[in-house]
């Protein structure tokens, strides 16, 4: 792949790199969930896409299910935890519009490792003997250690054709600078993709900044197709050093994932109403305050910082106490109705 | 009496099943807080990872709310991913593998993939899935899970096994070559439980305060052995009350 510059925007990215029927690698875990990317894939009705991560929170793939792009996930853990569900992925399995397939997180790991070596499949210990290992077989097999002549399970490995991942840093070349948790799979299953990662970066830097700290890259310039410039990127999930967790949103979000019938008017209102994603931020400043948006920032130099200027920050959790739950009248009203439903039987 | 809610009480009885010195793999919720509760008190030594891929040898300086917040990576001893940690695990390195759950059966084994009969898509309820449990559960040297208690959530046998516990009895968790022990201790909402070593059955061993061994075993779907030497837990003193509170000052985790 050439050495050229890679920038462009989101839209250009997604709508050039991603086709209907594609498998993606969804990056991130609990944090770093690439939302930007998940909104603009639902804004552009991509379709008959298969997902795989190990696992991933705050509701971003269950709204891109919720949407009708995926048909098909491999997974180990989905949900957006601050409402304790996975509803509109419940929804989907329950009408059989998306097939699922369960797998333990290291099952997923070394399954996505497996395809970044470039090898058929893992061993592994974990998931044998368990209802994942008897319903998985698409993933999971046991077959005879040629060495021992011993049981052992295997994951078959995994290769998605193109890859979205968020992270601090990226240049124009499309080296991907990620930190503090080491993008946990992301180095496994962006650089195993078949065609590339698209990558949404809080900051562009000169590569000359990158070759200072080359550690710091986890997905080197050959694999990435796109580098998009794209602040809170990650939100309501955190980006370590940018921004922490908004605990709010996600449950404000949440509630829309929870019914079928109240799901559109958020992706209407928050992903379809907004053409990009800084005219989301400015929808969430419109909507919940600019107080909202500082809540989210860490407290810089709570470690010293070597390498490439680095400031991991550190975000409180404990800021959410006492910080009223995010609502509007529109869910204000369907949950009152539903309660006087409830009420009334 | 010390006056304490049950979280701590759960978060002190959970502590007390981790020694100093010992490699714990700890899981999102409540076990973080006994994480940080051990190492404030008894176990100074203790070795944390997450999955992660925090390795910490001090606790968080706050309490994360999830596995992967960055609050416990800030000032972690390594934070290089979910493959070094797992990678302990597989190794066998790991002593106490803590997880929860959404509901365990007798054998110790435990569903956190969804309620249903998963062949019956249309009315299957997807939790979560396995996340790390399943490998923790299967790989480390014991496990202690941390679960609430009530007829659905403790049942005769789980209708999804997500995480391994004894599978269907003595001897099968050898068969299929796992390297790590199985279920050691079980923390509920209501009393404190360990497993036969000939049958691997679980049985109640401790009943919390205020609780009894008839509501306990009316809050338990299958037919509870009870040991013979069944006691009471021992309420936490004000002294732990104090440096939990110190720990959770908002309570964040504690209510």
């Amino acid at each position: 792949m050439a050495v050229i510059d890679k920038r462009m925007t989101l839209k250009e990215a997604v709508s050039k790199f991603i086709k209907d029927g594609d498998t993606v690698y969804y990056g991130g875990f609990q944090i770093m969930v690439p939302m930007a990317l998940t909104h603009e894939i639902i804004r552009q009705k991509k379709k008959n896409l298969t997902t795989i991560e190990s696992s991933t929170d705050v509701g971003g793939l269950d709204i891109m299910v919720g949407a009708g792009c995926v048909k098909e996930i491999h997974t180990a853990w989905i949900m957006n935890w601050y409402v304790k569900a996975p509803y509109a992925i419940r929804r989907a399995f329950n009408e059989g519009k998306l097939k699922r397939y369960d797998i333990s997180n290291f099952g997923a790991t070394s399954a996505m490792m497996a395809g970044f070596m470039g090898i058929p499949f893992m061993p592994i210990l974990g998931n044998i003997g368990t209802d994942m290992q008897k319903h998985n077989t698409a993933d999971l097999r046991i077959i005879e250690d040629p060495f021992t002549g011993k049981k052992v399970n295997v994951v078959r490995a995994w290769r998605a054709d193109v890859g979205i991942i968020h992270a601090q840093k990226a240049d124009r070349l499309g080296n991907v600078i990620s930190y503090g948790t080491r993008g946990v799979t992301d180095e496994f299953g962006a650089n195993g993709t078949k065609r590339g990662v698209i990558v949404t970066a809080e900051e562009i830097v000169e590569p000359e900044v990158t070759r200072t700290d080359p550690d710091r890259v986890i997905v080197p310039y050959f694999k990435t197709l796109a580098v998009v410039h794209c602040p809170y990127g990650a939100h309501p999930s955190a980006c370590r050093g940018y921004y922490g967790l908004d605990i709010r949103f996600s449950q404000y979000q949440g509630r829309y994932e929870r019914y079928a019938d109240l799901l559109p008017a958020f992706l209407d209102e928050w992903v379809y109403g907004c053409k990009d994603h800084a005219a989301y931020i400015e929808k969430y400043k419109s909507k919940f305050g600019q107080a909202g948006l500082d809540r989210l920032k860490p407290k810089l130099g709570y470690t010293p910082s070597p390498k490439l200027g680095i400031d991991y920050g550190y975000h409180d959790p404990a800021c959410w106490k006492g910080v009223p739950m995010y609502t509007d009248d529109r869910l204000k009203a369907y949950e009152e109705a539903l309660a006087a439903k409830k009420g009334g039987k | 009496m010390a006056d304490y809610k049950l979280t701590e009480l759960m978060v002190v009885r959970c502590a007390k099943e981790i020694k100093d010195e010992e490699v714990v793999f700890v899981g999102v919720g409540l076990p973080i807080m006994v994480a940080a509760f051990a190492f404030a008190t008894h176990a100074p030594n203790m070795i944390m990872l997450t999955e992660g891929g925090a390795i910490r040898a001090t606790a968080p300086e706050a309490l994360a709310i999830t596995v992967d917040d960055p609050a416990a990576f800030a000032g972690g001893d390594a934070t290089s991913g979910m493959l070094a940690t797992m990678a302990a695990l597989q190794r066998g390195e790991v002593d106490v593998a803590f997880i929860g759950g959404a509901q365990i059966d007798k054998y110790g084994n435990i569903n956190s993939t969804g309620a249903g009969d998963w062949t019956k898509k249309e009315s299957f309820t997807y939790f979560a899935g396995s996340g790390g449990a399943n490998d923790m559960a299967t790989s480390g040297k014991r496990v202690l899970a941390i679960m609430p208690q009530d007829r659905k959530k403790f049942v005769e046998k789980c209708e999804y096994i997500t995480t391994p516990g004894y599978l269907g009895g003595p001897g099968e968790r050898e068969k299929l070559g796992m390297i790590g022990g199985g279920p050691d201790c079980v923390v509920s909402t209501m009393g404190v439980y360990r497993f036969d070593e000939k049958s691997k059955e679980m049985y109640l061993a401790e009943y919390f305060p205020g609780q009894s061994v008839d509501k306990i075993k009316a809050a338990c779907a299958w037919d509870l052995k009870v040991s013979p030497n069944v006691k009471e837990t021992i309420a936490p003193t004000a002294e732990e009350v104090k440096v939990l509170r110190t720990l959770d000052p908002t309570g964040f985790y504690l209510g």
